[in-house]
């Protein structure tokens, strides 16, 4: 229909565009202007799109509205985990009938760290379950294995825990419950991290149900080290102590006559074990752990200033870590606050709540001159062939405490170890800065959380902070310091 | 076996994808080539056509086990055979590189719609061919009418008054007013109209040479702006708008009203924007889909977890979930592909794309008469913008506005549409001469 002779070029000429006085070169230029604004929009949504899959995309699709993740496994074997010292703790192999199974050859010592797969997923598994099921083997390889039917293996997560270290806090926490948790304080880096009660992740789907026992009420699945709310006891006399400072005050002009109790309205505060410590400055108001001085001292303070020196200090926020979900701790003391709450508030009772792991972040930032680095677990992922997928640098969050504020607490915190309520405990030759705590949580006083926060320092200038919390247990300085006393050890004795 | 087959594929596709966009780079500056050079590059690019669709559907048989994709397939070569012959024997195929883009296109099309939904594939085969049937008699008309631009007016009137009465009889569409049925065939009449309001707005300017041709059209192209925005089309209606905008300035070559209009786009998109409280959800649903991803951000969503979870290489076709995403057969199919073939064909396709948005000019700057130069031009700058509004709503570059990608997504007016464009483009020359009542064999 359509089909002409070709070839017409000469006559084209001859019908150039009459209808314009202009050559076709000059008047048309508008339409390469046009061409080159389309140009520049392609160009930019190509930016767009190379940008979204290089910068965006891995943490946009690990979302629950995803449900492409059921696919990887097909193609990728799910790689291991290990810890910083290379001991796998998480990795997948065959059972007798062929079928891939997870497998967690330490059982329960990293259960809360590692988290589980096979009920849902938790701790790093859930976390990185996507990098867990990339494989970044070369592509000949991806291709070759394709061809034979063969999943490729995927890439290995390297945590920041140490094995050692775990083992100690781990069996150091024996029957009780509770939580420990370490932090090197130059890093960031998480040394060891372990709650109570635990569960065995290779059976966890047999026993889901018992672990998930409401009756018990244990709440195993819960990571007390993050997630846990527990009133700080004594250890909160560091927070007391900055908002004392923060207030206005110096060192140097607090005195105090402990009779070993003190009246506030119609309620008295004891010392421990109802001793009076006589007169003392703020120094041995510290170490001995005095409750009537820092109930005194408490009631002074002003209360906006308690309240913005706690929320500086992290409280009533998220905690700034690239772990996720954690729990924010709790402070609240306003103008209408009674006093005898205030006064509670000082030494750590009240209605403060506070993690293991805020607990140990404030003691890392005072061993770290008061700059606080921010926790992190995943250190690198590694790929089967043994490149460097990503690597997590330490970030810091910038300064929570003044360099004088840390340097006087290093002082105080020395003091309760040499002289004061630690001062029992065999750190050994390390050179220990801490504070003991007993917690009250329930009527009955006899009853009591046993808390130890702080740091160690070894000759080389190495530094491990951990915040331990025995729950039920009894006093700070038996229970909790002996603890983090062996924790120091398996970690600075390799 | 089959995942053996599927990973393999994932290579040979990409090698044929990368192949056919490198020659196309090297066609868009229309080089001095000598006829041999040339037609051996057009030639390998059909090659890589064939490869492509034949490699694809034999995935596709095996992942699916459905003979009747091999039937298809042979249909579907047939057809893509009878366009390239017909399209390479015109006398004067204005861009032959333009030709081996849209096969390819169709290609895609066939392949992604045959991999979500058989029966659809079948659908979009047949209308195809009513496609092309009808974009042949329509050439065959443009060819019979001397002085085509003096209808103008016809022209405005069809395309008014189409859009006013789908924009109050029509059946109502993810809350827009878009098409009716008849006989059992849903009709979008906005994308016939792209045709008619291209040759107004054309016939416009080359019928009057003064101010009156800048003032009618855009008279009518308010009216049809406005009867868009009615309807809530709202991407039809920035289509339509930038029609205008681009044609009114390679017509008049004036800067300054090029910028007074992109100007007023801008304003009337505001009041829009506070007018309409569904261009605010959208708006918030391309900020921060997942904050939304239960209800608005949905789609976007489940479009960016597809193409994210693809990655490069993607996942093979039939090893992805792109049924995930709502609508992913026509507006979403961006993302399908993406996910299936993965990032560096999608990337590929976007250059594709905009190879041949600059080929659609090329031909316009080629035409020998003015009326045909506007034409072409706003075809290109439909096909262009639709390309960008599409893509870029799927991978969140910009709000998603609900139009077409233009040849690959699936229905039969856009498909239309696009043939009967394609085809006006590639004939531009032809249908000036034999307009004019001359034959070309005369001489």
């Amino acid at each position: 229909m359509l089909k002409v002779q070709k070839n017409y070029g000469y006559q084209r000429k001859a019908e150039e565009d009459m209808t314009t006085n202009h050559n076709k070169k000059s008047i048309r230029k508008e339409i390469y202007v046009t061409a080159f604004m389309f140009l520049i929009f392609f160009a930019g949504m190509i930016a767009y799109f190379v940008r979204f899959l290089v910068v965006d995309a891995d943490s946009f699709i690990y979302n629950s509205y995803n449900s492409r993740f059921s696919v990887f496994a097909d193609d990728v074997e799910r790689g291991s985990i290990y810890t910083a010292d290379g001991r796998a703790i998480a990795k997948t192999t065959k059972n007798e009938e062929g079928n891939e199974v997870r497998v967690y050859p330490d059982e329960r010592l990293f259960s809360h760290a590692v988290g589980y797969v096979d009920h849902g997923m938790a701790g790093l598994e859930a976390n990185y379950s996507f990098d867990l099921l990339k494989s970044h083997i070369t592509l000949s390889d991806q291709i070759n294995n394709s061809l034979t039917g063969q999943k490729s293996m995927g890439d290995s997560l390297y945590t920041t825990l140490d094995y050692e270290t775990q083992k100690a806090a781990y069996d150091g926490l024996g029957m009780f419950d509770g939580a420990v948790i370490a932090i090197d304080p130059d890093t960031g880096k998480i040394i060891s991290m372990v709650s109570k009660p635990d569960y065995n992740p290779n059976t966890i789907d047999k026993y889901w149900d018992d672990i998930n026992d409401t009756e018990k009420g244990d709440s195993a699945l819960l990571n007390r080290a993050t997630n846990g709310s527990y009133p700080p006891g004594s250890t909160f006399k560091i927070v007391t102590t900055l908002a004392y400072l923060r207030d206005g005050n110096s060192p140097s002009d607090f005195f105090y006559k402990c009779s070993g109790k003190f009246d506030v309205d119609d309620y008295t505060i004891h010392c421990s074990g109802n001793k009076s410590h006589g007169q003392e400055d703020l120094l041995t108001a510290f170490s001995n752990s005095c409750n009537s001085a820092y109930a005194s001292m408490g009631v002074e303070i002003d209360r906006e200033k308690f309240q913005s020196t706690a929320e500086d200090l992290l409280f009533n926020d998220t905690l700034p870590t690239l772990i996720s979900g954690t729990k924010a701790s709790k402070f609240a003391i306003n103008s209408d606050t009674k006093e005898s709450i205030v006064a509670q508030t000082a030494i750590g009772q009240g209605r403060t709540t506070v993690s293991p792991l805020h607990m140990c972040m404030l003691v890392s930032a005072i061993a770290n001159n008061g700059q606080l680095m921010e926790p992190y677990i995943a250190d690198r992922i590694i790929s089967d062939d043994g490149k460097v997928v990503s690597e997590t640098e330490p970030v810091s969050y910038g300064s929570i405490i003044t360099a004088s504020e840390a340097n006087l607490l290093n002082q105080y915190m020395e003091a309760v170890v040499t002289d004061g309520t630690a001062e029992k405990v065999d750190f050994g030759d390390l050179k220990v800065y801490g504070k003991t705590g007993t917690a009250e949580y329930t009527e009955n006083k006899k009853i009591t959380h046993s808390w130890f926060v702080g740091y160690a320092k070894d000759e080389n200038g190495k530094k491990l902070a951990v915040a331990v919390i025995m729950e039920g247990a009894g006093y700070g300085s038996k229970y909790a310091a002996p603890l983090a006393a062996s924790v120091f050890k398996a970690y600075f004795e390799k | 076996m089959v995942s053996v087959i599927t990973s393999f594929s994932r290579i040979t596709i990409l090698s044929y994808i990368i192949i056919f966009t490198v020659i196309d780079l090297i066609q868009i500056f229309e080089p001095k080539l000598n006829e041999v050079v040339g037609s051996i590059l057009t030639t390998i690019q059909a090659v890589m056509i064939v490869l492509f669709l034949c490699n694809s559907a034999a995935v596709i048989y095996f992942a699916k086990e459905n003979p009747y994709v091999i039937l298809t397939t042979v249909f579907q070569l047939i057809f893509l055979t009878v366009i390239a012959i017909f399209l390479n024997n015109l006398s004067v195929p204005a861009s032959k590189a333009l030709i081996n883009n849209m096969l390819l296109m169709l290609c895609f099309s066939f392949v992604f719609i045959e991999r979500l939904n058989f029966n659809k594939s079948i659908r979009q085969l047949i209308n195809g061919v009513v496609s092309l049937v009808v974009a042949v008699i329509v050439i065959y008309f443009l060819r019979k009418i001397p002085e085509i631009s003096k209808y103008l007016f016809v022209f405005a009137a069809i395309g008014i008054v189409s859009l006013l009465a789908i924009s109050f009889i029509g059946d109502i569409e993810y809350g827009a007013r878009l098409s009716f049925n008849v006989l059992g065939i849903r009709i979008q009449p906005s994308e016939i109209v792209k045709i008619t309001y291209l040759f107004f707005i054309a016939g416009c300017i080359v019928t009057f040479r003064d101010f009156r041709g800048y003032l009618f059209s855009t008279i009518g192209a308010g009216m049809h702006v406005l009867v868009l925005v009615h309807s809530k089309d709202l991407g039809t209606a920035l289509v339509f708008l930038a029609a205008y905008v681009f044609l009114t300035f390679i017509a008049y070559k004036n800067y300054i009203l090029l910028g007074l209009e992109i100007g007023g786009a801008i304003v009337g998109g505001i009041i829009a924007f506070n007018a309409f409280p569904h261009i605010q959800t959208r708006f918030i649903a391309w900020l921060d889909p997942l904050s939304v991803v239960d209800d608005k951000g949905y789609q976007i969503s489940q479009s960016l977890f597809a193409i994210g979870t693809g990655g490069w290489l993607g996942s093979g076709i039939c090893n992805g979930m792109p049924a995930k995403i709502p609508v992913v057969v026509s507006d979403f199919i961006f993302a399908a592909i993406s996910e299936e073939m993965g990032a560096i064909v999608a990337i590929c396709l976007i250059i594709i794309y905009m190879c041949s948005t600059i080929m659609f000019l090329n031909c316009a700057f080629n035409c020998s008469n003015s009326f045909y130069m506007l034409v072409v031009s706003g075809i290109a700058i439909i096909f262009g913008i639709q390309t960008i509004l599409n893509i870029g709503g799927v991978i969140k570059f910009i709000p998603s506005t609900g139009v077409t990608l233009p040849f690959i997504s699936y229905g039969g007016s856009s498909l239309l549409s696009m043939f009967i464009g394609f085809f006006i483009a590639e004939s531009s020359e032809e249908l000036w001469i034999s307009a004019k009542g001359r034959r070309r064999y005369d001489y």
